[in-house]
């Protein structure tokens, strides 16, 4: 009896051992290894949490990894920093990046919109080790990662907020899912997805709104269903153009090449694509005023206002 | 004897006041306005894992309490029906074990209030705010299913004859302890999904929609299911250690027979169980598409791969235990050609069933491939691929319990000749089936999110729903033919052909241009797989009842490998319970209430999942160390009464 117990308890210590095994296995290979979620301060963490928990991707792309043109590309951006800090009689490119993370309102990049949120600060969070990886994957970006450079600036960096976050409350009782109705809606009149993507359903007409919950305010989302044209993401404003036979067109460039632009135009609520060949051109001017309908508060009521936002805040 | 129930007594009353004694230690609170939130545990060490290993001791402890009493019950029941002795002296064992574990429940239970308490004062007093009601209900509820219990153990031999009233205990004790269990879940699913409160504020508007909120029912039934399964595979495991260490034949038989029906219903509740954890998952990115997106797409994805390989496990270790009892049932040689086909089945689809959709690629690997996902695995890593393997798996093992059960069954009675409750039972379990079918294809076009865009790809789902159920018509039709062996055939192969090929495919192209229906695509597969279970049983029984037996089951033959398949399993689905507490609880992130009471703790980070893996294994260990002492102390009094009637017999003698 005994030895059979025995044996059975060897075989059941051998099944915990490998689970515990592929959970260590799983935690490298995700990239949790370790104690605790984040890793070290290395540019691969960085590079994790640059398309993870970092949310960085949600707005940037780096050269053809990612979509997201809502900031710049961060393509060789090592070398535009050195650039830029020089112009700006900062000491470094890297004291730059430092700025730009820590400060992000202190230079806006000509084109963009003053959107990027402060990473230590909530919804994203991020510890100061986990700015310090991502700082280095930036330096890696057309330069050479250099963590003593970097932990120069350490005390620069803001630690996480640990202050208790009140969630985010409409003032009237509303539910996500409604939002999500009216969101991907074919008869709606305030319907989104005529012109935004989310998980990849809708018209790209639009910014992408992947994540936006994830990095933008209720306040900022507000203002942008009520408000369009205050802030229009960066490649995505208006356009105007008369044709030389005095036909106006008003919308977004969705493409072009040297000899043509595709124009999405809204028809009476339902938007086409205008082809135009650029020699029949006669002037053309990028407008102040979003593409987007400004009238949105008399098509939505106040419930289904507050449904979108809150669905919006869902998708993070 | 007395003993124990001093035991028992001390236990109890110590499980109670640890209910209690929060209410004091409030009211004192509200007084002295405390602003403690958290403490350490003793020596500094860790709060978060103390209160950890004792939520999952207590939680794997309940599981087998409560899930053992429902089969007890069923077990004893059988017993009455076919007056056969052997299941009135197993559902007798089986009662003992959970006597003996029930105290460590309620002391474990004591032990978690106390920990509450100590460590999260903040957050035990807010909970004890909101629910300080049901506290008294679940302290009265306590006191009935104990004193059901205690009832049903040791009125076992007084009721001997009066089995009807014996049975009512049994019930009695089953809907306390199911009653106790869904107040409980009451208090877990609020901290996921928080309802009936201001959430700015947190104060409460209302008890009921704090109790019944968005994922109360889904997590009762799932763990009502997952109970028994655990309760079968925990009962497996103490048969197989028994068998191991048997000298006897009759005693290696009565525990192979056991181990065998401590599999059976292990899997029995196995099968259903991965229907109600889709449905649990559903409501959660319901109630919130955030923790949705974060258990399934997010920081929990490959919680669900490691979950994946031990419900791979699962299967494959409770299909090799039915291969490896064919063994000893004569006339099962003639069904052995079908095992290898079987094993490719089930090997394929727990390898698509674990293939992830998200690979952990570089920069430079995601450059090489040119896109995030690799260009051929990513198919098997999406929803609609997930869902055609999983219905396979579960169909091949009932495919394989179907082979067990017909193994030693030789030639049948006409079906003209069965009796009338057989026949009864074929047309009301093929009716059931076909209703359900109906109910579902019939609600389906009106449902009334979708848009007209997506409407039409909607109609292949009802006409499928409809094939399925003529499936069911005509193997029943062809059953009261005589040919009802043909009929399952026909059934199995439908079913397949719909569920799983059909389906699978059609949901690639329902990702891609109707992604809204895939939900609903998900429940028609799993229908269609229930009817054609049903239905197949229902034949089964009808085909096989009153067949020429062609040798019996050689009981207590059966390998020692086989015994460990038992083990293999209980482990695993122990491990298995300790890792989607993790999910479970880790969904929250760092909220103890999610998005009303933050965790500002120490403690309050995701842990990894080699730190989990860790923490899980011992508390695995923990528990099964437990257990084995546990009912090593139940058969203490077993192995006196035996020596006292050796004694007995010696002294007549």
């Amino acid at each position: 009896m005994r030895g059979s117990f025995l044996k059975a308890v060897g075989f059941t210590i051998a099944i915990i051992g490998l689970f515990t095994y592929i959970s260590i296995y799983v935690s490298g290979l995700s990239g949790t290894d370790g104690g605790e979620v984040g890793g070290g301060i290395d540019p691969e963490t960085g590079e994790k949490l640059y398309w993870g928990d970092g949310q960085c991707s949600t707005c940037h792309k780096i050269g053809n990894q990612g979509s997201s043109t809502r900031g710049p590309d961060q393509e060789n951006l090592y070398v535009r920093a050195e650039e830029r800090a020089k112009a700006r009689g900062l000491s470094s490119a890297t004291e730059y990046l430092v700025e730009s993370m820590v400060d992000p309102s202190a230079y806006i990049v000509e084109g963009y919109g003053d959107i990027m949120p402060k990473a230590y600060e909530p919804p994203i969070i991020l510890e100061k080790d986990q700015i310090l990886a991502i700082l280095l994957y930036l330096q890696s970006l057309g330069g050479e990662p250099n963590i003593a450079e970097v932990s120069k600036y350490k005390d620069k960096i803001p630690t996480a907020s640990r202050k208790k976050v009140k969630p985010w409350v409409p003032p009237v009782v509303v539910d996500a899912k409604v939002g999500e109705d009216i969101f991907f809606s074919e008869t709606h009149a305030a319907s989104c997805s005529k012109c935004h993507v989310v998980k990849g359903k809708g018209a790209k007409i639009g910014p992408d709104l992947d994540s936006i919950g994830a990095i933008q305010t209720p306040e900022y989302l507000m203002e942008a269903i009520l408000n369009p044209s205050v802030q229009i993401v960066k490649g995505y404003e208006t356009v105007y153009i008369i044709t030389t036979d005095g036909i106006p067109y008003s919308g977004i460039i969705k493409n072009q090449n040297e000899s043509e632009i595709v124009l999405a135009v809204d028809e009476g609520g339902v938007i086409e694509d205008v082809t135009i060949h650029r020699d029949e051109i006669e002037d053309m001017k990028q407008q102040e005023i979003s593409m987007m309908p400004g009238n949105l508060n008399e098509l939505l009521s106040v419930k289904d206002f507050y449904g979108v936002v809150n669905y919006l805040l869902t998708l993070k | 004897m007395t003993r124990q129930r001093v035991i028992l007594a001390v236990l109890i009353f110590s499980a109670i006041l640890a209910i209690v004694l929060p209410f004091t230690a409030f009211a004192q609170e509200e007084v002295e306005e405390a602003v403690v939130q958290y403490r350490p545990f003793l020596f500094g060490g860790s709060a978060r894992v103390a209160v950890w290993i004792v939520a999952e001791l207590h939680l794997m402890f309940a599981a087998f309490v409560l899930g053992v009493p429902m089969f007890a019950v069923i077990i004893e029941l059988v017993g009455v029906r076919t007056k056969d002795e052997r299941y009135n002296k197993l559902a007798h064992e089986l009662t003992k074990l959970l006597s003996a574990s029930f105290a460590t429940t309620a002391a474990l239970g004591g032990v978690l209030a106390f920990f509450l308490i100590g460590l999260y004062p903040g957050f035990t007093h807010y909970m004890a705010n909101i629910f300080h009601t049901t506290f008294y209900i679940y302290a009265f509820l306590f006191f009935g299913e104990a004193f059901s219990l205690y009832a049903y153990y040791y009125s076992w031999d007084r009721l001997l004859h009066k089995k009807w009233a014996h049975l009512l205990l049994g019930l009695s004790l089953n809907l306390f302890g199911t009653a106790l269990m869904i107040i409980a879940n009451s208090w877990t699913t609020f901290m996921m999904s928080p309802a009936g409160i201001e959430k700015e504020t947190g104060q409460l508007l209302s008890l009921w929609d704090a109790i019944a909120n968005p994922l109360w029912n889904p997590i009762n039934i799932h763990r009502l299911i997952a109970n028994v399964a655990f309760g079968g595979f925990v009962v497996g495991a103490y048969a197989a250690i028994k068998f191991l260490g048997a000298t006897v034949d009759e005693e290696k038989a009565h525990y192979d027979w056991m181990g065998y029906t401590g599999n059976f219903i292990g899997l029995a509740a196995l099968i259903p169980l991965p229907f109600a954890g889709y449905w649990l998952g559903r409501e959660i990115y319901s109630s919130s598409a955030v923790m949705g997106n974060i258990s399934m797409g997010g920081a929990f994805s490959w919680a669900f791969i490691i979950q994946a390989v031990l419900i791979g496990m699962l299967f494959i270790g409770a299909n090799y235990y039915l291969w490896a009892g064919m063994d000893r049932i004569k006339g099962a040689e003639r069904y052995a050609w079908w095992i290898k086909y079987l094993i490719v089945m089930l090997f394929f689809s727990i390898a698509v069933w674990l293939t992830p959709h998200n690979l952990p690629l570089s920069g430079e690997e995601r450059s090489v491939i040119g896109e995030q996902y690799h260009p051929f695995s990513k198919f098997f890593g999406v929803m609609a691929a997930k869902n055609a393997a999983v219905n396979l798996t579960i169909l091949v093992t009932f495919f394989s319990f179907i082979l067990y059960r017909r193994a030693n069954k030789g030639q049948t009675v006409l079906f003209s000749k069965q009796g009338k409750g057989v026949k009864i039972a074929l047309i009301i379990g093929a009716a059931a089936s076909v209703a359900l079918l109906a109910w579902y294809a019939i609600g389906l076009p009106n449902v009334k999110v979708l848009e007209d865009a997506i409407r039409p790809y909607v109609w292949p789902l009802v006409i499928l729903l409809g094939i399925q159920g003529g499936i069911v018509i005509a193997s029943t039709i062809l059953t009261f033919f005589n040919r009802g062996v043909f009929a399952q055939y026909l059934l199995f192969g439908f079913t397949i052909a719909i569920s799983v090929i059909y389906m699978g495919i059609y949901g690639f192209e329902l990702m891609g241009k109707a992604n809204l229906l895939l939900r609903y695509l998900s429940v028609s597969q799993v229908l269609i797989v229930i009817a054609c279970l049903i239905t197949n049983t229902m034949i089964d029984v009808a085909v096989f009842s009153r067949a020429q037996s062609v040798g019996g089951v050689a009981w207590g033959r059966m390998s020692v490998r086989s015994q460990y398949a038992l083990i293999l399993l209980c482990v695993t689905i122990v491990t298995m319970m300790g890792l989607m507490g993790f999910v479970r609880s880790g969904l929250r992130l760092d909220w103890h209430i999610y998005g009303v009471l933050r965790d500002t703790s120490d403690g309050a980070f995701t842990p990894s999942y080699a730190y989990m893996g860790e923490v899980v294994g011992i508390t695995v260990l923990l528990f099964l160390g437990l257990v084995t002492f546990v009912f090593w102390l139940a058969s203490l009094g077993e192995k006196k009464a035996v020596e006292k009637a050796e004694l007995i017999e010696e002294v007549i003698a």
